[in-house]
């Protein structure tokens, strides 16, 4: 619509009156739908880096975040004092909200991917050393002097033994950890490593609906396929389990799957 | 020994930063570089992004590969732009300089921003300066504040700048933020400067969409907003000429880390924009990503090859 009457421009700018108004185009994105397949098409490129960026920062950060939660759960185990203090630690960054998280590292790491997955790796400890830590608990005491008997020393027994049975237990932690970390990655958008999430705040700030609900539908859709991706992967490594389940359903023996959910869905 | 492994997890998660640190500021004596590679911010609303795809823009032209970082606000940006993570910000001459103010002197300082682009310019420089910071010659663009009425109140009345509205003795409620009541740009300042009757102010929010439908609708007689609102239009509004200067000179700025794109040839880049690019340009470019929903890049691209500026 064409301004209407004498224009009285501010200083600094002049002859707006003047100029001809394009009408607006009359399509989906300008009468912002929440479906809209211009959307699609004119965004696909941005589309595809946004969720690809997302997926690396998802990945990288659960597996650092898995390199330091095993050790770290070992240890608790192996020596009880230490579990008391490295679940406290953990849990307290897991409390530290996330827009103060990324303000706190950002002196460490500038503005960077770094800084994201260092905040998400943070995160993630609370979640992956609980349920490591659970896993290795729940390996039956009998199983562990068993092994002993056979002349298993503390090495070959972690590996070959506690560490197997900790699994169902552990996958739990990181099946968790990881849909966690899918919606976090959103919150690195406020220095502009957000993934998905960067396109979720530019959309939210101009109301534009079929950005923000399809960066959300991307987000919700990487999160389910991270998780049954990870199910795969630990109906894969644990045949054991189905074996057992199968034929004698052991009564003891059996690690239970006793994952410790924090509250997953934040930020 | 292996008491301290959390504690060296922790440490080797943190030592491989390669964030810059605030300690590394040795490049403000440091004569003014040129990077190849720059990095320009936006501060992620729309009008921020649209510059910064100018910027790019053109100094890809001038032979400069460039990528954008999109970040949530001057707290986040301003440090990586004096570290030199940042190359290239487009900044508001007035707000920039108070808020370097602020940040140099305390929230409390006095604000060095004012209706004087001269001063306002003098000023900023003195504070960036020191922080290795370039401020670039100011174009036409401002984005500033201002006033709007409904466009058949306007003609009733005879109403084109804010001192008619002053002389015309009308009483009038703004719909505003609530902070209006008190800030000099706004009802202070349109009482003693224009002589306005200001009878209210309407919390409403700066520009929001119910400020502008409660002037439009004949509830509040004048809304706050800024010169670049391109949906003026589309609530029958027109801007009230600020013709004694109340507001601040928020004229569009780029503002470059010295060491890294302090050279002649980004300035003479980025200073292509000055004589062309008007508050007006900057209202409909807005509209179309705000409204239209079409893509900075897209639009930028195709305003700059209209005005010649990009081949």
């Amino acid at each position: 619509m064409p301004r209407t009457g004498q224009h009285n421009a501010p200083t600094g700018f002049r002859g707006r009156s003047n100029e001809t108004v394009t009408a607006p185009p009359d399509d989906c994105l300008a009468r912002n739908e929440w479906i809209c397949g211009a959307y699609l098409s004119s965004r696909r490129q941005i589309l595809l880096d946004a969720v690809v960026q997302h997926l690396q920062l998802t990945a990288l950060s659960v597996l650092i975040g898995l390199v330091i939660a095993l050790p770290l759960a070992v240890l608790a185990r192996r020596w009880g004092w230490a579990a008391g203090p490295v679940l406290a630690l953990t849990t307290i960054l897991y409390t530290i909200p996330s827009l103060a998280m990324f303000s706190l590292l950002l002196p460490l790491y500038g503005l960077s991917a770094a800084l994201v997955v260092a905040g998400l790796v943070l995160y993630s400890l609370t979640l992956l050393v609980r349920n490591v830590l659970a896993g290795l608990r729940a390996v039956p005491e009998e199983t562990r002097q068993a092994a002993r008997g056979l002349g298993y020393g503390p090495i070959r027994l972690l590996l070959t033994v506690e560490l197997p049975l900790a699994l169902p237990a552990a996958m739990a932690g990181l099946r968790i950890a990881t849909v966690s970390a899918v919606s976090l990655v959103t919150v690195g958008a406020i220095v502009g490593f957000g993934g998905l999430g960067n396109l979720i705040y530019a959309g939210m700030n101009t109301y534009f609906k079929a950005q923000v609900l399809t960066a959300s539908v991307l987000c919700v859709l990487i999160a389910v396929a991270a998780d049954l991706l990870l199910l795969g992967v630990q109906w894969l490594i644990t045949p054991w389990t189905r074996a057992g389940r199968a034929r004698v359903p052991p009564r003891r023996g059996r690690a239970r799957g006793t994952a410790v959910e924090t509250k997953a869905g934040r930020a | 020994m292996r008491r301290a492994l959390p504690a060296l997890a922790l440490l080797a998660l943190t030592a491989c930063s390669t964030g810059p640190s605030l300690e590394h500021r040795g490049q403000v004596t440091a004569p003014p570089g040129d990077s190849h590679r720059l990095t320009i911010g936006s501060a992620g609303f729309t009008e921020s992004d649209l510059l910064a795809q100018m910027y790019a823009q053109l100094l890809n032209q001038a032979g400069y590969k460039t990528s954008i970082l999109t970040v949530a606000n001057r707290e986040l940006y301003e440090p990586a732009l004096e570290s030199g993570q940042i190359d290239v910000v487009p900044e508001y001459a007035a707000t920039f300089a108070d808020w370097l103010n602020a940040k140099t002197h305390g929230a409390d300082a006095r604000p060095v921003g004012s209706p004087d682009l001269d001063a306002t310019m003098k000023a900023l420089r003195a504070l960036a300066a020191p922080r290795g910071l370039t401020v670039l010659p100011p174009g036409r663009a401002v984005d500033q504040n201002a006033f709007a009425v409904s466009a058949s109140y306007a003609r009733q009345h005879h109403l084109e700048t804010l001192s008619d509205l002053g002389a015309s003795k009308l009483r009038v409620r703004i719909a505003a933020g609530d902070e209006c009541v008190q800030r000099p740009y706004c009802e202070p300042g349109l009482k003693k400067v224009y002589g306005i009757d200001v009878i209210g102010v309407d919390p409403k929010g700066v520009g929001t969409t119910q400020a502008k439908r409660a002037v439009q609708e004949g509830r509040d007689q004048m809304v706050l907003t800024t010169t670049t609102d391109a949906t003026l239009d589309q609530f029958g509004l027109v801007l009230l000429a600020d013709d004694k200067h109340l507001q601040n000179a928020d004229y569009v700025v780029p503002v470059v880390n010295r060491s890294r794109a302090g050279s002649e040839r980004v300035a003479k880049a980025l200073g292509k924009l000055n004589d062309v690019l008007t508050t007006e340009d900057l209202a409909r470019l807005n509209q179309q990503v705000d409204s239209w929903r079409r893509l900075p890049a897209d639009v930028t691209r195709t305003w700059l090859k209209d005005k010649g500026l990009l081949k």
